[in-house]
């Protein structure tokens, strides 16, 4: 049957004639609103660029220090990672586990997974676990909290400044860019695009 | 008259994972695209829901019960609830900070559980509403839930870095019980099916 040719709305199962809007546009479900699409110049690429970028920033951002602070004479410095570690140590193992995921595993999953899609697609290369990589990514994209994560590291800067003076490291300033990289990388990712392609290089490739 | 611009009342099922448009009202096919097992509705919506909602409703009472973090200076502990912690910020004259705190571990937790218990009992009980209006509630339960980790990730760097010896912040049992709320309410809004709001409108 001509499928292709309808869409379904996903969040009220309106039938619509596929809308195609032109880059720059959204087309909106008439029915309960929702986005539907919205197509963006070059996604494919800016998807690869970004991944790249992202996947540099992750490092410094992790491994350097973000914050110090001196109380009483001890100095005291901060990244992601030792957070958890701290967690850990006190026997809140489920809560440190969920920074863990939420803050530094999802994340540079969802960086890499990006990274290997853009990519395939990128150089038109077909690959049997495309698909995979997509569910997975698709499923990880909510549980990717950096930008919370950075309004926390916010409050908690202004409940210890009024303890003591704080400094901030260079893995703040990395981890500032790599929050603007996942973001510009989730409103470039088009999704339905990237479907679509990996379903044209499937049938390219078939025998 | 039931709804005939159904996508389901017309014969196609849409992928949840790629949203590929399949002609077949067949449960147990698979999308021809990616794989993955075609629903009408996602499976078992309603009783996931009521269960993830549920266990989140009553984790939620610990969660404002318990200490979530200590504070022990010079040998001396004073423990902090979710509320406490707040109070103090207002107190101490940071009312911009406590009033975001506020929002993302009491507002926002809270009508959260009262959102979804109202999707779950107008989808359960066919009440006949503003179907778009409960949609865009429905989005923002969806969209908000994340925030509320701000205290989560905020006690995980105050132990980090209040650790010195004679000044010490301890997480409290509060903060396992909360982030399994955040959790639990996020995957309650996940598995809740807002078609179902529209299934049941007679008038449309
Ligand atoms: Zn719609
Ligand atoms: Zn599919």
């Amino acid at each position: 049957m001509h499928s292709t040719h309808y869409d379904a709305c996903p969040e009220c199962d309106l039938l619509l004639r596929a809308a195609q809007p032109n880059i720059g546009e959204k087309a909106h479900c008439p029915r309960c609103g929702f986005l539907l699409s919205r197509p963006r110049k070059q996604s494919i690429e800016r998807t690869f660029a970004l991944s790249i970028a992202g996947f540099i920033s992750f490092f410094p951002a992790n491994l350097l220090p973000m914050m110090g602070i001196t109380l009483l004479g001890n100095a005291n410095t901060g990244i992601l990672m030792s957070g958890v570690i701290a967690l850990f140590n006190e026997g809140m193992i489920a809560v440190a586990i969920v920074v863990f995921l939420a803050s530094i595993l999802f994340p540079l999953l969802h960086i890499c997974l990006s990274l290997l899609i853009s990519g395939h697609l990128y150089f038109n290369r077909p690959h049997r676990h495309l698909i995979k990589w997509m569910h997975c990514m698709h499923h990880l994209d909510e549980w990717v909290m950096l930008e919370v994560y950075m309004l926390s590291i916010i409050v908690a800067c202004v409940k210890l400044m009024a303890l003591a003076p704080l400094e901030f490291g260079w893995g703040l300033y990395a981890f500032i860019a790599l929050i603007i990289i996942t973001t510009l990388l989730s409103s470039n990712l088009d999704e339905a695009l990237f479907w679509q392609r990996i379903d044209q290089l499937g049938k390219e490739n078939q025998p | 008259m039931k709804a005939k611009k159904n996508a389901l009342a017309q014969g196609f099922m849409r992928c949840h994972d790629c949203g590929y448009l399949t002609k077949t009202i067949d449960q147990h096919s698979l999308c021809p695209r990616c794989d993955s097992h075609l629903h009408a509705r996602r499976p078992r919506s309603l009783q996931r829901t009521t269960a993830l909602l549920f266990s989140s409703f009553f984790l939620y009472i610990p969660a404002n019960i318990f200490p979530i973090m200590t504070v022990n200076q010079f040998g001396a502990g004073d423990p902090h609830t979710i509320i406490g912690g707040i109070i103090e910020l207002i107190d101490g004259g940071m009312v911009p900070i406590g009033l975001l705190v506020l929002v993302a571990s009491i507002v926002v937790p809270s009508s959260k559980l009262v959102g979804i218990g109202l999707l779950l009992l107008c989808a359960h009980f066919r009440w006949q509403i503003n179907a778009r209006r409960w949609t865009v509630m429905y989005r923002v339960i969806a969209f908000v839930g994340r925030w509320s980790m701000l205290d989560i990730f905020m006690i995980s760097i105050l132990v980090n870095l209040v650790n010195s010896g004679s000044v010490q912040i301890i997480a409290g049992p509060a903060a396992t019980a909360f982030a399994a709320v955040v959790i639990l309410t996020m995957l309650a809004a996940e598995n809740f099916d807002p078609r179902l709001l529209w299934d049941n409108q007679q008038n449309l």
